[in-house]
């Protein structure tokens, strides 16, 4: 029993943290809120392919590193800390962890390596207008023609499919619901920007009008590799839920140590000082959430499924909390555009509702148990 | 990180299952049965297991305790007794102890031949616990101590008290104070049960008039009572770590028949999506405890102490137990606040704090006392911020001067 990073995962953090503190300030995330093409730096992107993170959980022989959940974790975390702008987690977890879970060889071959180089980036298309998480409720159909299958239906919410080069797409075909590779840029994909609270983070919607789809796996078996990558994507947004909530009690403890009123620091008064104590002892229940669960999954420890639900459910609302209360914490300035705080308050609030939200996971939870 | 047990670990468990399914009383119906349970577990190396071997201690480390008490739990076996002898004056007396004194009394302690209780708090001194008004006088050959002790736990078992008293009252309140042990048994000390909003009287108030206090019995040096106070909170190892979640399993297990019994609107409320979602939420607060436990378990293990992250432990395990029976007493309703008279399927089959068959009205009360004793969550917090955040302290009218 050993609920400690290693050394190499501790410097794996401390590097992330470097890099995102040096190249991923607040000025070059609000750089990219405003930037009205791609919203994300190719060179930063550049900079992450070179230090092995686009890789990081894929096979060395794709061109991985061979690490596991628990390192994506930490990288996710700090990319939350950041209020990275950019399609990491679109790359990375969805497109990454499905293609890794379902894809075939040659698919494999064929994405993996590109997306660990920097050189394409990708997403995954896994909510319709119902906001359903439930792979069975997929209404998007997907025929056979000649060549392949044709797919058409409405996704929402599709993280980053404005710069993919290839999405996960589910739709139903006759034999049930599947997965598809699809090109966002090909014909018959009808890209429109949604946009958001965070504006660092970008969502599309996807209207596929027949759209050329490349089978994933056997044709009406997704749902396993959907249930796997919902959960992979619960807890990799529950670790970057957990950087923007640390960065949040860290802008507040550190305001509080500062700010005077009453002739007073701020931190002195109880009122202060124990929402801080507050903060902390959620954040704190949060990291152990997040990281038993990206162990489990990573180990397939028994409890994995539901400690991922565990997670997600604990950590949406402590997230939300925590960045709450930080806006609290600093009064009028927390509610300032100018003030860096709502970054990473959105950051959170952005990611809260998405795989899956809290709601949605303590279903799960007792579903397992009532059975 | 590997959150499996090690293979040892696990031998360990199998073997501490097996002995309790061999040795585990039935039932315990007075004091002298549980001293017997607790006798046999000291006998078999399962109590004061963390104590240092040279006094009668295994020197275990903190996972074989916390398995232990795991397994009880997992059993409902019987608590021992003596908690705080053997949780708090035991290692007290190993740490700031003379060697006559750890001769005197440590093994009395492991064995529950002698019974021990803390006076710490006073009706004036709660939260604010340095202001402490009990005298101790020092009357040349002994001590003569006069003052009231209130919420002392298990007082009137105790043979024996680890005393908190002023010895100094021209100094800063907090640099005043001594640590003393007392005998029980003597005129000068009248014990009184307190009875609590459970019905029970687990805790007592203990007046001192004039009682007597050898030059022996002093643990450390005068005005070194404060600091070895500090310390003693600080024992707390992590020991039940596991077991209070396994417990709260136990229980959490029995509410969930229960919702397959209990209906609402012609339906289990088992399948009612408000009752789901609150034994969903209140699930996963209980495994993110039990992740809690498991760090606080690995940093115990590599030898490092908690120190302030004990009170985020404290905290969070205190204001969980509250909601958690909150929540039991919404699934059971009425069959939650019956304390005589509970139909069979409706009956909490667990030990309480003191060891008596529990009724889930009696947990959801005693879930008050939890988040009050030993440190309030406000002084927690007050901990959280000033020594783990760094936030800076209130301005207080009692840091400067004498008590007087």
């Amino acid at each position: 029993m050993n609920f400690s990073f290693s050394e190499d995962q501790i410097l794996l953090r401390n590097s992330v943290r470097a890099a995102l503190d040096e190249q991923c300030k607040p000025a070059h995330v609000r750089a990219m809120m405003e930037d009205d093409r791609s919203g994300y730096s190719e060179s930063l992107w550049g900079e992450m392919a070179k230090l092995g993170w686009l890789g990081l959980p894929f096979a060395e022989e794709q061109g991985g590193a061979g690490l596991g959940l628990v390192e994506l974790a930490l990288v996710l975390e700090e990319m939350g800390r950041a209020a990275y702008p950019g399609p990491y987690f679109a790359s990375v977890v969805l497109a990454g962890l499905g293609l890794q879970a379902g894809g075939s060889a040659a698919q494999k071959e064929r994405w993996l390596p590109a997306i660990a180089s920097g050189q394409a980036r990708g997403t995954a298309a896994l909510l319709e207008d119902s906001l359903d998480w439930d792979p069975a409720s997929t209404t998007a159909t997907a025929t056979r023609t000649g060549a392949g299958w044709s797919i058409s239906g409405l996704k929402r919410f599709v993280p980053w499919a404005h710069v993919a080069d290839v999405a996960l797409v589910p739709a139903r075909a006759p034999e049930g619901v599947s997965l598809f590779l699809v090109d966002p840029r090909a014909a018959g994909v009808t890209v429109t920007p949604m946009v958001g609270i965070d504006l660092a983070n970008r969502w599309s919607e996807l209207r596929l009008d027949g759209a050329a789809g490349e089978l994933m796996g056997p044709a009406g078996g997704a749902g396993p590799v959907l249930e796997g990558l919902l959960r992979r994507a619960a807890v990799g947004a529950s670790a970057e839920m957990l950087g923007a909530a640390r960065r949040c009690l860290d802008m507040s403890v550190g305001y509080a140590k500062v700010r005077e009123q009453f002739g007073q620091l701020i931190g002195s008064f109880q009122a202060i000082r124990h929402r801080c104590a507050e903060m902390l002892l959620e954040v704190e229940k949060a990291h152990a959430a997040v990281y038993y669960a990206a162990w489990a999954l990573s180990a397939g420890a028994e409890d994995a499924a539901m400690a991922a639900s565990v997670c997600k459910s604990f950590v949406s609302e402590a997230a939300r909390q925590v960045c709450g209360d930080a806006i609290q914490v600093h009064g009028g300035i927390g509610f300032t555009w100018e003030y860096d705080l709502h970054l990473y308050f959105k950051r959170a609030k952005a990611l809260e509702p998405l795989y899956g939200d809290a709601a949605y996971h303590r279903e799960l939870l007792v579903r397992g148990q009532a059975a | 990180m590997d959150l499996n047990y090690t293979v040892e670990d696990v031998a360990f468990r199998k073997q501490v299952r097996t002995w309790l399914e061999q040795n585990m009383p039935r039932q315990i119906r007075n004091l002298e049965e549980r001293k017997a349970w607790h006798r046999k577990l000291y006998e078999a190396g399962y109590l004061g297991m963390g104590w240092p071997r040279e006094y009668g201690g295994q020197g275990a480390r903190p996972m074989e305790q916390a398995i232990v008490a795991d397994e009880m739990a997992r059993a409902g076996a019987p608590a021992p007794t003596n908690g705080l002898g053997v949780g708090i004056v035991g290692p007290t007396i190993v740490v700031h102890g003379t060697d006559a004194q750890k001769r005197r009394y440590l093994r009395k302690i492991l064995t529950a031949e002698e019974m021990w209780c803390q006076l710490y708090s006073e009706p004036n001194a709660g939260s604010d616990l340095a202001a402490l008004r009990t005298v101790a006088e020092d009357k040349g050959d002994h001590f003569q101590v006069t003052g009231q002790k209130i919420w002392t736990s298990g007082g009137a078992l105790a043979d024996w008290g680890l005393l908190l008293a002023r010895t100094d009252t021209a100094v800063a309140k907090h640099k005043g104070i001594s640590c003393f042990l007392i005998n029980m048994r003597q005129p000068g000390v009248d014990v009184r049960p307190l009875k609590q909003i459970t019905g029970s009287s687990e805790f007592c108030e203990v007046f001192m008039t004039s009682a007597r206090v050898e030059k022996e019995d002093q643990i450390g040096r005068l005005g070194e009572g404060w600091g070895i106070a500090q310390t003693t909170l600080g024992y707390e190892r992590g020991g039940r770590a596991l077991a209070r979640i396994t417990s709260y399993a136990g229980q959490y297990n029995q509410l969930m028949n229960a919702a397959r019994r209990l209906k609402r609107n012609g339906r289990p409320i088992l399948d009612d999506a408000v009752t789901r979602q609150k034994l969903g939420r209140i699930w996963a607060d209980l495994e993110v405890e039990r992740y809690g436990a498991l760090r606080v378990l690995t940093m115990l293990e590599r030898g490092e102490h908690p120190g302030a992250g004990g009170s985020l432990t404290k905290l969070s395990y205190s204001e969980f137990e509250k909601r958690f029976m909150e929540m039991a007493e919404e699934i059971l309703g009425p069959y939650g606040q019956l304390t005589d008279g509970v139909p069979p399927e409706f009956r909490l089959e667990v030990d309480t704090a003191v060891g008596d068959h529990g009724t889930w009205a009696y947990a959801f009360l005693w879930s008050r006392a939890g988040t009050i004793y030993a440190g309030s969550s406000e002084i927690q917090k007050n901990v959280i911020g000033e020594r783990i955040l760094g936030l800076p302290k209130e301005s207080r009218a009692d840091r400067v001067g004498g008590t007087r």
